[in-house]
């Protein structure tokens, strides 16, 4: 069976004490080992195996190597995300590596910020420079005044040491932008951040808004495809006709934002026809027996007031859905961070699925088990405990969003909180492999609040946007010249190496944190020589062999003592049960049940800004790659054909689309395939860096338009809430 | 032409999601120039009245023909038939850029490197078969809708693909003497493809009508093989001064 996830995103490693070490770092001596192991010829050519970082999917890679340079990439068909193949973005990754903007050494600001005037600098001053203005500031405001943000990454574990050991509780990511509607509502239902996918079986999906085509997961993708192909029936709600649609049985236009009415609709017919799995589900599900009373107002016939979706559509559904049981799948969705409600779209999501059953069946299409069952016991090097930290954190977690996890953050909020300096004005800001000025809501407030900033410090391979306005950029080595921590996924513990030597002199994130560490006197956090030695002390205790790993491209660890699986359905609840109803939201004020929430609507004259993805890019960090930008699609707004008619306006016009806090011109694209009440525009596009030659002016950004609104519970931007009016630029 | 393999592709229509991962593969694989592609996605576009719609994509690139007409208009002999795969090949040292061949094939599969001066397009990665490696397009393929191999034998990928079709259709395309193309690109689970978008009528200029009566057999005959590379040289800057007038 193969089973889809993210599941190795959000865990945390233990924290344990011992010695120090400190050597110097050494060139990674990759070419040897692959040359002993046979892989590469005495002429230098050969392939070798590590992973994919074009966007966070993480597929394995097999990487052909020509005297000394990389020339092509291929899926790794032994690993489970990419099994042979790799998307665009996988397969254009050599010019991530060979971009001619790459930034491969340290750069120090000289001019005005966004002014992009910079010098070259050695590691030692442009280091020194960062440690001392982090020491200034810590000695001088509270190390709390140092806020931190990173994108997920693998090194994100010695990140989190840097930020957590120089005492800081700010740290930002890129989750609530994303999926923290998702993972709430999850963690709250079932008890885990991010249910599995097993397509083995599926006879019906149903996707709400999760474009699997276009937000592609290379082997979940494929495996979809395989599915639709065998002829399991996919339903999918979208506002917007996309390729995802386009492969679907059914596509369902639903209005922006009523997802949740539509769900809750579903349930209710289920719950009330009793055609779902109810007679086993009650064991394992909290509240299932009051879900008939609970849901009773949410009728198919409300639900097409709220969704202008039929009855008898959402009727109809219901009842293939619970038909298909555990061959039913309801995707529990990736970037969830729509509207408001969202949460709610989710909560309904994991209830739906619980009531049909197919998360309890070994051959389940939805794999609700603890991951922990599957963990492979990696170790780390040892570490002191950290610092107490008695500042509040800036993002208002937990002291305003008391049921958002700490490792999930509100991102948005502490922008927020860095303009109004409350509840105390922060003075640093370090940012590595991240893009705020164009991933956060509302663009003009992210570069005023960094406008407050005594210091930031970006690192990176390219001058995105963000380091564009940094007074340091630390150059890091990309993906295929570096190490970082190793990574399980199905059990196998998979390796991400360099397969070319750093070009200039980019750095891996190993590195650049433990120099910055030792130099803020927190060496103890980073106790490891170099780069393979931390690999070397993650495999110590299963006893596995670096150089069998970096030969193969992962190793398998040796099978478990206790070996057999519980067949006890025990959930990580406080009831060990899946809540569908939620003592833990109820006391916290909330709703314990999946409820509606009604989003706001455009005013007339307005339309729903929407967001989406494309097949071509990663969010706001891959348009400058020349191969991509081969292959994308004109940026355009997208707007109804009908609609545009009856404004005046034809394909190909220059519009300016503008919300209350932006206006950015674009070029429309008037087409059938969205409502008419929406637009839409592709992310991450509208670059503001001219360091970025190949991506800069092209398109506009949605982040100029999107105004901020966070979600309660779940702390998630609403990114898809904003209205905006459209007229001939 | 018979072969002793025929490789041919065949394009489950109903697979393609147009993510466009051939395309890079292509390109990088072949080093390709960032403004030219050897192989395509042809969008059909949103077809139908909202909310019932359709849209379908159709990748394809060099059909592999069995009778191709690329091969026929080629002053230089460099465009030829592989007598061994069946694959249609340029051997870019006798390529003399003249772009004949880009006006004759009706599937408008390949493209004038003006940067190389050479005529590129799909060469089936034959550098990749000669080491048992699928097409790079194929090989990362996440629809599982490019299928490759060869289609003389009856159990390859291709074959099965072809013989387990639902539907299949073949762009065969009838030349002004007669003869079919012959094409070795086959689509299968899809709509059939617009004629009005692919194949195209080729172009037959006059000046081809005329380096194909007088040129073609006195570089053959006149000249010495051992010439050919002087000769290459001298047509190359002849033609580029002739683009140049052109344009």
């Amino acid at each position: 069976m193969t089973e889809f996830s993210r599941r190795d995103f959000l865990k945390l490693s233990g924290v344990t004490m011992g010695a120090v070490m400190l050597n110097q770092f050494l060139p990674p001596p990759v070419a040897e080992a692959a040359r002993r192991a046979g892989q590469i010829a005495a002429d230098g050519d050969g392939y070798l195996t590590t992973m994919c970082e074009m966007c966070v999917w993480r597929c394995g890679v097999r990487a052909k190597v020509s005297k000394g340079r990389v020339v092509k990439l291929e899926g790794n068909p032994d690993h489970p995300h990419s099994l042979g193949k790799l998307c665009a973005r996988g397969q254009s990754g050599i010019m991530t590596t060979y971009d001619p903007d790459r930034v491969l050494y340290p750069l120090i600001r000289v001019g005005q910020r966004g002014e992009g005037k910079f010098r070259r600098a050695s590691w030692e001053e442009a280091l020194d420079l960062v440690a001392g203005k982090m020491q200034e500031i810590k000695d001088k405001y509270g190390p709390e005044a140092m806020v931190f943000s990173s994108t997920h990454n693998l090194s994100q574990v010695q990140f989190e040491n840097l930020l957590s050991g120089y005492g800081s509780p700010n740290y930002g990511t890129q989750r609530s932008l994303c999926f923290n509607s998702m993972v709430t509502a999850f963690l709250l239902t079932y008890g885990i951040e991010e249910p599995a996918r097993n397509y083995d079986n599926v006879k019906y999906i149903l996707l709400v808004g999760r474009n699997l085509t276009e937000a592609i997961s290379t082997s979940e993708t494929t495996a979809l495809m395989d599915a639709v192909a065998r002829g399991a029936k996919l339903v999918y709600l979208d506002p917007r006709f996309t390729k995802t649609a386009a492969k679907a049985t059914e596509w369902i236009p639903i209005r922006p934002g009523t997802d949740s009415a539509f769900l809750l609709a579903m349930i209710h017919v289920i719950v009330t026809e009793r055609i779902g799995d109810c007679d086993f589900v009650q064991q394992h599900v909290l509240g299932c027996e009051d879900l008939p009373t609970a849901m009773a107002e949410y009728t198919p016939e409300w639900a097409e007031t709220k969704t202008g979706v039929p009855a008898d559509t959402i009727r109809r559904i219901a009842r293939e859905f619970a038909a298909a049981k555990r061959f039913a799948l309801a995707h529990p969705g990736w970037r969830t961070s729509n509207f408001i409600n969202s949460f709610q779209t989710e909560r309904a999501i994991a209830t739906l699925n619980a009531i049909v059953g197919n998360v309890f069946e070994p051959n389940g299409c939805l794999i609700a088990s603890s991951p922990e069952a599957g963990g492979v016991p990696l170790g780390k090097p040892p570490q002191p405990p950290y610092p107490r930290t008695a500042a509040q954190r800036l993002d208002g977690v937990p002291w305003k969003y008391p049921l958002v996890p700490l490792k999930l953050g509100v991102f948005q909020e502490m922008r927020d909180a860095i303009l109004t300096g409350q509840p105390y004005q922060a003075r640093g800001w370090f940012i590595a492999r991240q893009n705020p000025v164009q991933s956060l809501p509302d663009r003009a407030r992210t570069l005023e609040a960094m406008g407050k900033l005594d210091f930031i410090v970006a690192i990176d391979v390219i001058l995105n946007d963000t380091a564009w306005f940094a007074d340091v950029v630390l150059p890091e080595a990309s993906y295929l010249e570096r190490y970082d921590p190793l990574a399980v996924v199905g059990g196998k513990i998979f390796i991400r190496q360099p397969v070319i030597e750093p070009q200039g002199e980019g750095r891996s994130a190993l590195w650049i944190y433990k120099q910055l560490g030792q130099r803020l006197g927190l060496g103890d956090y980073f106790q490891y020589a170099d780069e393979e030695d931390y690999l070397r002390q993650q495999l110590a205790p299963l006893g596995l062999d670096l150089e069998q790993l970096k030969q193969k491209g992962y190793v398998e660890p040796p099978p478990k003592a206790d070996g057999g699986e519980t067949k006890d359905y025990v959930f990580n609840t406080p009831t060990g049960k899946i809540e569908v109803y939620s003592d833990t939201l109820a006391k916290a004020g909330f709703s314990g049940w999946p409820t509606w929430e009604e989003p706001p609507a455009p005013a007339p004259g307005e339309f729903y800004l929407l967001t989406g993805k494309v097949a071509q890019h990663t969010q706001f960090a891959t348009q400058n790659n020349q191969y991509l930008h081969k292959v994308q699609d004109d940026p355009r707004l997208w707007m109804n054909v009908d609609k545009a008619k009856g404004m005046g306006l034809s394909d190909g016009d220059l519009v300016e689309v503008a919300s209350s806090v932006g206006k950015v011109n674009v070029r429309l694209l008037a087409t059938q395939a969205i409502r008419s009440d929406c637009v839409y525009m592709t992310p991450g596009f509208g670059h503001v860096s001219k360091g970025l030659n190949t991506a800069y002016g092209v398109g506009a950004s949605s982040s100029v338009l999107h105004l901020t609104f966070t979600d309660p519970i779940s702390g998630g931007q609403a990114l898809s809430q904003t209205c905006v009016t459209v007229k001939k630029a | 032409m018979a072969t002793k393999k025929r490789y041919g592709f065949v394009i489950d229509v109903s697979r393609c999601i147009d993510c466009r991962a051939c395309l890079v593969a292509c390109s990088v694989e072949n080093q390709v120039g960032m403004k030219y592609t050897r192989i395509w996605v042809r969008d059909l576009g949103v077809k139908g009245d909202y909310p019932h719609l359709e849209r379908t994509f159709v990748p394809y690139n060099c059909m592999h023909c069995d009778n191709p007409p690329c091969t026929q208009v080629c002053v230089s002999g460099a465009t030829y038939k592989d007598a061994d795969t069946g694959l249609v090949l340029v051997d870019q040292e006798a390529c003399i850029g003249c772009g004949y061949c880009v006006d004759a094939c009706p599937y408008s599969a390949r493209y004038l490197d003006r940067e190389r001066g050479v005529v590129d397009k799909c060469t089936g990665c034959i550098q990749r078969l000669q080491v048992n490696q699928q097409p790079a397009c194929v090989a990362t393929c996440v629809g599982r809708a490019r299928m490759f191999g060869d289609l003389n034998d009856p159990n390859s990928e291709a074959s099965l693909a072809l013989k387990n079709a639902d539907t299949v259709q073949r762009l065969d395309y009838e030349l002004p003497d007669g003869t079919h193309t012959g094409p070795n690109v086959y689509f299968i689970n899809g709509e059939v493809m617009d004629p009005a978008v692919l194949p195209r009528e080729p172009k037959y200029t006059t000046a081809e009508t005329a380096w194909r009566r007088l040129l073609i057999p006195a570089v053959v005959a006149g000249i010495g093989l051992s010439f050919l590379g002087q000769a290459t040289f001298f047509t190359k800057q002849l033609l580029e001064g002739e683009k140049e007038f052109e344009e």
